[in-house]
């Protein structure tokens, strides 16, 4: 097994090696361009837009959780915990000190990978579900404390941040310019995660991935690596949960904690996409949100939870035919041909 | 002292649903190492077969048991042959797919019963009996007397039956038992229907104590999983005590501190049992050190 | 153009505005989009409250609709905030609703409302709780139904008017604890309740908080019982509510008076507790089709129709509000002439009814940040099994009385 997880990260590495730098950025360019195309069709249309901009945005928080959940192999469930702190830090910074949130997000970006850090340093040393579910119950833990303070969340009550359109607000009259946002912000996260795969960093990840006993006996220091990919996958969830709060602009606990909302889904759009490669979470975004969205407005008002009856099943399918993702079963099938080709 | 008292009873009767419910997770967890997101949906299923027992066929809820268990066994049985096995080689799909199972029978129950909140008729829930002075509720006393019996019916299957033995084995090394001549999917399959029909028992048992709603399997569920890694992968009496201790602590923190931050207070409490003792109380050390990635 | 280009263009738009009023009867039906809760939890009463709009629409349709138009209601699912915009955004641009109503949930409806503003629609809210919803001052935001001040308002009265005297006490000496659920819905009304009852003098003997989806409410019993209160009061859900009781009758915990806020005056609480246990139990909730009909004129008919459409009794007091609300929206676009936001929010600062106006007890007349301030809920008491109002008196049948208070 030793051999087999240096070999495999021997040959990824001189894979990606091969690739010089500016034909990577080039290729994903190209990629997150395709990407765009909805955006260019739909720009005037707000109900696509709308929908655009939250898959983006989600595409951008399943890529951000997809470092630490699909190269590092660290199921996370408690992403909310990041998120929430992005949003809440973002929404206080602006309203109480009058800080554009364009700025905010740094702040609040570092809060969120603190928080991160303290919590991950003694949880790492959990395994798989186990980690989940410790997760899980952090995810929780802070949804019930958020309600109860009063002081930095608002409480049940929440914050609400009043309509003030303006670039230095980051809010938007056209829906089209918070589109325009979150596609900028994915696009960000998408270079950093391709970047981050060819880096030393990524490597190791993707060796404690396969197998954290015999990455540490050659010689990776586990811990650390995990805390680095946490911590980048916190900054990043931070940000996109402050561009979140100035888009929805209503934040209360259910809203920012919410399992199934936020933190499952994260790392559901990374699984449906294809977990652990860097386009598949903008994959799944792009299609579990229209998708969501289409069946609510279409099923959601005559049988009390049809849409989600559907989307109950579409899952289970997606789980039981899409094994490895839309984009890994995409790039298999690639690999299978082009092997067909060759024999 | 009374008062100490009360909660004392009232933390133990509670620890009892919550060992009732996470019994048959733990038995899943255990050997199939799936996180079960579907566990509360299928008390919740129990929980509305054992109300459609008693409304519609007129069965005593306790009598209904009998039949919702055998039910829910075979419907554990489907469930993971259709829908866990073909995935048994992608941890993380299954997790995605009983996620996806959620959703499912969480919204079939709403479309079905239109949300309407529905309790069981009958007195049941408001018998009360004497224990020491104080008066307990009857149906709580029953579910812990019951998951009590089951614990101990369910140690000795383990440890004296050849079912029980092979369930055992594949906790301790899915790899080695196989080489042993254990039939892995197999049992993977028994203790699914058996983790199902535990679930069935404590819908049958929790239906006359709750309102139910198709939304009441996901108030149980993380308290389930929080049992289950805190009493020890796979362990019965791990499970047992994991509830109790669980009830205790909401219990105590709940009057002593505030009702409004108990779930926080033992949330916190169990991620640091976990960091200290990630086994859990009576699991096997180094069980956790199996991660999502199996070895096939 | 000449002069007589000019006036041939003139003629010819003249009559082509002729010729659209005179096809007036085939005229676009006028959409009103409702958005609440269809899925989760509170579908139960995204779905009743949809019930009682489609009351008052299909009155309004047998009398030639409004503006000459048919009305026809759209259901747009929304639990969250952000499924409130994306449903308004798509009912706004595709589904050409003109106005929107809801809203069971007040997040949703706080984000909803705004999406609408984007597309200068008013939202006409008939029963969401909370306060900021009007506090917000939005352009396009109007509320016709009580609120959460309303609920603590009129419990706290209650409180004084019929249950201390019940006791033979006055608010002064009577001793009382504030329970609530820990969301903002709970949160808000206690709060205020709290104030209330201190500004009457009265004692507020301990507040607590629980989670409406706990399983186990016995630390909140146990607290609640050591204080001894005299009046116990609850503002909850029903899963909470009804653990609540079961869990007073498991540990003996007998107040004088137990007063519950918002729900436990349905079927589901019968059920889950039975007639015996309620027999006495006051709610303040919203109004009920046993009302007089000096009180709420049209009570007795609303439940007729309902009966006779859904083949039930009301599931929950909230449709009724819901109808009283609608029929609020089509009288202040008839007296508008259009749906126009500025048009239609302008018609509405112009109504004033009196209370007693609706089958609900309401009357209208909005305050600057358009809450209706004659729209108020009311106290019943279980009584044998049935829900019946007792509070305010004219309200009440002649015949009603208060039972069991104190509690045997």
């Amino acid at each position: 097994m030793t051999t087999s997880t240096l070999a495999l990260a021997g040959t990824a590495a001189t894979r990606s090696k091969s690739i010089s730098l500016a034909t990577l950025v080039g290729r994903y360019a190209g990629l997150l361009l395709l990407a765009c195309v909805p955006l260019g069709l739909m720009w005037n249309d707000p109900y696509w837009l709308n929908i655009l901009a939250y898959a983006y945005l989600f595409a951008a928080l399943a890529c951000a959780w997809n470092i630490i959940g699909g190269f590092g192999g660290q199921f996370s469930l408690g992403h909310g915990v990041f998120f929430a702190i992005g949003a809440y830090s973002v929404a206080r910074l602006y309203l109480d000190l009058g800080m554009t949130p364009w700025l905010a997000v740094f702040p609040a970006a570092a809060l969120a990978t603190l928080v991160a850090l303290l919590i991950s340093w003694p949880t790492f040393r959990l395994r798989g579900p186990f980690f989940a579910i410790a997760t899980m119950a952090i995810n929780e833990a802070c949804f019930a404390l958020a309600n109860y303070t009063d002081r930095l969340t608002g409480g049940p009550r929440g914050i609400l941040i009043p309509f003030r359109a303006g670039l230095w607000n980051m809010i938007f009259i056209e829906r089209w310019k918070y589109a325009l946002l979150t596609f900028g912000f994915m696009s960000i996260v998408v270079l950093i995660t391709a970047l981050l795969r060819r880096s030393r960093l990524g490597h190791y990840l993707l060796a404690v991935r396969e197998d954290e006993d015999s990455a540490r006996s050659a010689g990776v220091d586990v811990l650390r690596v995990k805390l680095l990919g946490m911590a980048l996958s916190a900054a990043l969830t931070g940000i996109g949960g402050g561009i979140f709060a100035m888009y929805v602009r209503v934040l209360d606990p259910p809203t920012l904690f919410a399992l199934p909302d936020i933190g499952v889904k994260f790392a559901l759009i990374s699984l449906i996409g294809g977990i652990g490669t860097i386009m598949g979470p903008v994959v799944g975004a792009l299609l579990i949100v229209p998708v969501e969205n289409f069946l609510r407005g279409t099923l959601g008002g005559a049988i009390p939870g049809g849409h989600l009856i559907v989307l109950g099943i579409i899952l289970v399918c997606a789980a039981l035919f899409l094994k490895r993702g839309i984009v890994g079963e995409f790039t298999g099938a690639v690999r299978r041909i082009r092997n067909r080709k060759r024999s | 002292m009374e008062t100490f008292l009360n909660i004392l009873i009232s933390g133990i009767l509670l620890g009892g649903i919550y060992s009732l419910v996470s019994i048959g997770l733990n038995l899943i967890f255990g050997v199939v190492r799936i996180i079960n997101f579907a566990q509360g949906e299928f008390v919740m299923l129990a929980m509305y077969a054992t109300y459609f027992c008693t409304t519609y066929l007129g069965i005593n809820p306790y009598l209904a048991l009998f039949v919702v268990a055998p039910l829910m066994f075979v419907f554990g049985l489907a469930v993971q042959r259709t829908v866990l096995q073909p995935l048994q080689n992608e941890p993380m799909m299954q997790i995605f797919a009983t996620f996806g199972l959620l959703i499912l029978f969480e919204n079939s129950m709403l479309a079905l019963t239109r949300g309407e909140a529905r309790s069981l008729s009958g007195s049941y829930s408001s018998v009360l009996i004497d224990v020491f002075g104080l008066k307990v509720s009857g149906v709580r006393l029953v579910v812990f007397i019951v998951v009590s019996g089951i614990a101990l019916a369910l140690m000795l299957f383990l440890q004296r039956t050849m079912p029980g033995k092979a369930i055992r084995a594949v906790i301790q090394d899915r790899q080695a038992a196989r080489l042993m001549g254990v039939n892995v999917e197999r049992t993977y399959l028994l203790t699914f229907g058996l983790g199902s029909a535990l679930a069935g028992v404590a819908g049958a048992l929790l239906a006359p104590i709750y309102t139910l709603s198709p939304y009441i399997g996901g108030n149980f569920i993380l308290a389930a999983f929080a049992v289950v890694v805190l009493g020890g992968l796979g362990s019965v009496p791990g499970a047992y005590l994991g509830g109790l201790i669980v009830g205790l602590i909401e219990s105590f923190s709940g009057y002593y501190v505030d009702p409004a931050l108990k779930q926080a207070i033992w949330f916190i409490v169990f991620v640091a049992a976990l960091i200290i003792r990630p086994s859990g109380l009576m699991g096997q050390v180094g069980a956790e050190e199996v991660g999502l990635r199996e070895q096939t | 153009m000449t002069r007589n280009g000019i006036s041939r263009l003139a003629i010819a738009a003249f009559a082509v505005a002729a010729s659209a009023s005179l096809a007036w009867g085939q005229a676009e039906p006028l959409r009103i989009g409702a958005i609440n809760p269809y899925s989760g939890p509170l579908a139960l009463y995204g779905d009743e409250v949809s019930r009682g709009y489609q009351l008052a629409i299909d009155e309004a349709n047998a009398k030639g609709g409004v503006l000459g138009r048919k009305i026809e209601l759209l259901r747009g699912d929304a639990s969250s905030p952000p499924q409130g915009i994306a449903t308004v955004e798509k009912m706004a641009s595709q589904d050409k609703v003109e106005v929107f109503v809801g809203t069971y949930i007040s997040a949703v409806s706080n984000a909803a409302s705004d999406s609408a503003l984007r597309y200068s629609k008013v939202y006409w809210d008939t029963n969401a709780l909370a306060g900021d919803l009007t506090e917000r001052g939005l352009p396009n935001f109007v509320r016709s139904g009580p609120y959460a001040d309303s609920f603590a308002e009129v419990s706290v009265a209650a409180a004084k008017d019929v249950l201390a005297p019940a006791l033979n006490k006055d608010i002064k000496t009577l001793t009382i604890w504030i329970e609530h659920e820990d969301s903002i819905f709970g949160t808000s009304i206690a709060e205020l309740q709290k104030k209330l009852i201190e500004k009457l003098g009265g004692k507020v003997v301990g507040m607590g908080a629980h989670n409406f989806r706990a399983i186990d409410l016995t630390d909140s019993i146990l607290r609640a019982k050591a204080a001894a209160p005299d009046l116990w009061m609850e503002t909850g859900y029903v899963p909470d509510g009804s653990l609540l009781l079961r869990t007073m009758r498991d540990q003996g915990f007998k107040p004088p008076a137990i007063m519950m806020v918002a729900t436990g005056d349905t079927f589901e609480t019968l059920d889950a507790l039975g007639k015996e246990y309620l027999e006495g139990i006051a709610v303040v909730g919203y109004p009920r089709p046993d009302q007089t009909e000096a009180y709420g004129p049209g009570a007795a008919a609303y439940l007729a129709a309902y009966k006779e459409k859904y083949n039930r009794d009301p599931i929950a007091p909230q449709s009724m509000t819901a109808y009283a609300g609608m029929q609020m929206l089509l009288e202040a676009i008839k007296a508008a002439g259009s749906t126009n936001m500025n048009e239609l929010r302008a018609a509405a600062a112009k109504m004033d009814k009196p209370l007693k106006s609706y089958a609900t007890g309401f009357g209208v007349k909005f305050d600057p940040k358009f809450q209706n301030t004659r729209a108020f809920p009311t106290l019943v008491q279980w009584q044998s099994g049935k829900v019946v109002t007792v509070y305010p008196k004219d309200a009440a049948q002649p015949d009603v009385k208060l039972v069991n208070v104190p509690r045997k």
